[in-house]
């Protein structure tokens, strides 16, 4: 964990730095008369010294346990291909519209868990025709959600 | 007398045919995400939010509260089928529970959980009902610098509660205030922290951020690992508990209700604090501890009546005082916001029909809870028998609908993924959600009342201090976070942290 809390304290250390000159930029005012940037002036400037103290005790602090790394033996490349395809559809949306674009989607989600079966492949594409088919009747239909249609006008 | 007379126009209210169709759907809704894994109240409370928009606020918030106090009654299903807790407050349930369905016994296990829920429940209204309505009496002297102290209290027991690091919890309440930043200042409305996009002015949707924490990220981390769910073959005839059982189990659900009530109050985890502790303290107080872990029905009662007390009694402070004492409370504070409501002591004199019919549809929602649970227990079997490579899709397409459709933009569907990236970060790296969440929606409220009081003041902070509710909120607050550091507590909170893990 050592590592991580080494990343993630760096992290929060150089966002709390970024804020706070921001907030000095929109003006903390004083004391008698609050600025705009007076809240986010004293919390980024705790959450900067927060941060220290846990690259501190981190780097200073006890040893502790090997721990098993975060991301290795996990299928973290699946996560990674559902968040780029979840940004593609967020994308295409608007251009193919939903039916299309939703169930282009499912049918990949559907697809991905076990993608070398192929009769899966067959009932993803069942699944996400009733899926988007649904989906569609009862947010769009009886709940009056707007959709868009795209260039195919569906 | 006056309570009466209240209760029975808070059940002409729920009465209505709408406000009777909301609560039945908001408790199904909420046994189901209780039961799957993947989606939990929160999420689902986010999700249905927009759908809320065209009905009255009564209407909403009987729905959304539905969807909580049902989610503790689905929880339980999972944790003594499956041995997989459908929400963290029912992870307790899971050590008993299992091991009484594994001996056969899973119909009672089902039953006395389902019972303890309505029990429990039920008290937990009455006293929601005889707390709120005083309480919100003497908040209304409350001035901005006790509201100041208060929320800075709660958040504060919120990251004392919190089972990983305190220090990491209090950065995440830091980062949620922060958040609560970005959009028109409260006093000048000017935008600050947009980076130039529109969008931004209204600030960070807290749906899309709520279901980017909640709901994507879990399914990511989910997705990462191949666990089977192996659901127990069991037969589930006798789903009423035997004299024997009630016997066993009554001063167990009358424990588990007087702890989980109380604890509920409590800003952080009430729910799940309170199932520990009401565990453990069944443990104490039985002539056979060695029975526990091993199907003790004590051990499936007491926490599960802990949990559904705790629902209601968290109700308490945000109905009285506007102050979500966790994540779900937040949603609705939300709900109440978006409805145009303002959430605080002068919402029960104001919105009687409100407070009143969230009460009474609570008492009806138990009851349904009841009548539909029990006879519908195999029908959650069967829920709970959809494989994960079907449910995970659907859970990230509800998500993505009920991101979009509230502004019908494709901005909203970014923020959700942005934070459903750093919600699976976050996990892993340890970090805690809900004090980043609670943070965030109490961060405005927070804000606007210290820079009152620094306006009243001119500008001495002597103000927190020298006015006797806003100083006992925050010594309390200093005392607790200074214990975290003295080493008499340290033993303890290491102990909580792992029995967190």
């Amino acid at each position: 964990m050592k590592k991580y809390n080494l990343g993630s304290g760096l992290f929060w250390l150089l966002l709390s730095i970024v804020i706070f000159i921001e907030s000095l930029h929109l003006g903390v005012g004083t004391v008698q008369n609050p600025g705009m940037g007076f809240m986010a002036f004293g919390a980024s400037g705790l959450l900067g010294l927060l941060a220290l103290v846990l690259l501190f005790r981190t780097i200073f602090g006890e040893k502790e346990a090997e721990t098993a790394p975060l991301f290795s033996k996990t299928l973290w490349k699946r996560v990674l291909i559902l968040l780029i395809t979840l940004v593609v559809y967020a994308r295409v949306m608007p251009v193919i519209g939903y039916l299309v674009s939703t169930f282009l989607l499912m049918a990949f989600l559907y697809w991905i868990s076990e993608p070398k079966k192929v009769r899966w492949a067959f009932w993803s594409l069942v699944l996400s025709f009733l899926t988007t088919v649904t989906s569609y009747y009862v947010f769009s239909v009886l709940l009056n959600c707007q959709f868009p249609s795209g260039v195919f006008g569906l | 007398m006056e309570a009466f007379d209240n209760l029975l126009y808070g059940f002409q209210v729920v009465f209505q045919f709408d406000n009777l169709l909301f609560c039945a759907i908001g408790v199904l809704v909420g046994t189901l995400v209780g039961v799957l894994p993947g989606i939990g109240p929160v999420g689902a409370m986010a999700l249905l939010l927009p759908a809320t928009f065209k009905s009255t606020p009564v209407s909403s918030l009987i729905m959304l509260a539905g969807i909580y106090y049902g989610a503790q009654y689905g929880g339980s299903t999972t944790s003594i089928l499956v041995n997989i807790p459908g929400e963290a407050s029912t992870v307790i349930t899971c050590l008993d529970g299992y091991q009484m369905a594994r001996q056969g016994r899973a119909g009672p296990a089902l039953s006395i959980a389902a019972w303890g829920s309505f029990i429990a429940g039920t008290f937990s209204v009455i006293g929601l009902m005889l707390v709120a309505v005083p309480l919100a009496q003497a908040a209304l002297s409350f001035g901005p610098p006790e509201y100041f102290a208060l929320v800075c209290m709660g958040l504060v027991i919120l990251t004392y509660l919190a089972q990983k690091s305190i220090l990491k919890a209090l950065m995440m309440a830091l980062v949620g205030l922060l958040l609560g930043n970005i959009g028109l200042d409260i006093i000048t409305g000017l935008p600050r922290f947009t980076l130039g996009i529109n969008e931004l002015t209204d600030g960070v949707g807290i749906s899309p951020m709520v279901m980017g924490l909640f709901g994507i990220a879990e399914v990511l981390e989910n997705l990462e690992q191949s666990v089977p769910r192996e659901i127990l073959r069991t037969r589930l005839s006798h789903l009423y508990p035997s004299l024997k059982d009630w016997i066993e189990s009554k001063w167990a659900i009358v424990r588990g209700t007087i702890i989980g009530f109380f604890l509920g109050i409590l800003p952080g985890g009430g729910a799940i604090l309170a199932t520990f502790i009401s565990y453990a303290v069944e443990k104490k107080v039985s002539k056979h501890p060695e029975r526990f872990g091993k199907g003790a029905i004590q051990g499936v009662a007491s926490p599960e009546s802990a949990n559904n007390a705790a629902a209601g009694g968290s109700l308490i402070p945000l109905l009285s005082l506007g102050i979500p004492p966790n994540v779900v409370m937040a949603m609705l504070f939300s709900a109440l916001i978006i409805h145009g409501l303002q959430p605080g002591p002068m919402l029960i004199k104001s919105n009687p029909d409100l407070f009143w019919g969230l009460v009474a549809s609570m008492y009806v929602g138990n009851i349904l809870l009841l009548v539909l649970n029990l006879p519908l227990i195999g029908m959650w079997v069967q829920v709970l028998r959809i494989p994960y490579k079907v449910l995970f899709p659907l859970i990230l397409l509800f998500c993505l609908i009920g991101a979009y459709s509230i502004n019908s933009t494709t901005f909203d569907l970014y923020v959700m993924i942005f934070f459903g990236t750093a919600g699976y970060l976050m996990r892993k790296f340890g970090y805690e959600i809900a004090p980043l969440v609670l943070a965030y929606v109490l961060g405005p409220q927070l804000e606007q009342a210290l820079r009152q009081s620094l306006l009243i003041s001119k500008g001495s902070f002597m103000i927190f201090i020298t006015r006797p509710i806003s100083g006992v909120a925050i010594a309390l607050a200093f005392l607790l976070l200074l214990s975290a550091l003295l080493p008499c507590f340290k033993k303890p909170r290491e102990e909580y942290e792992a029995f967190g893990e």
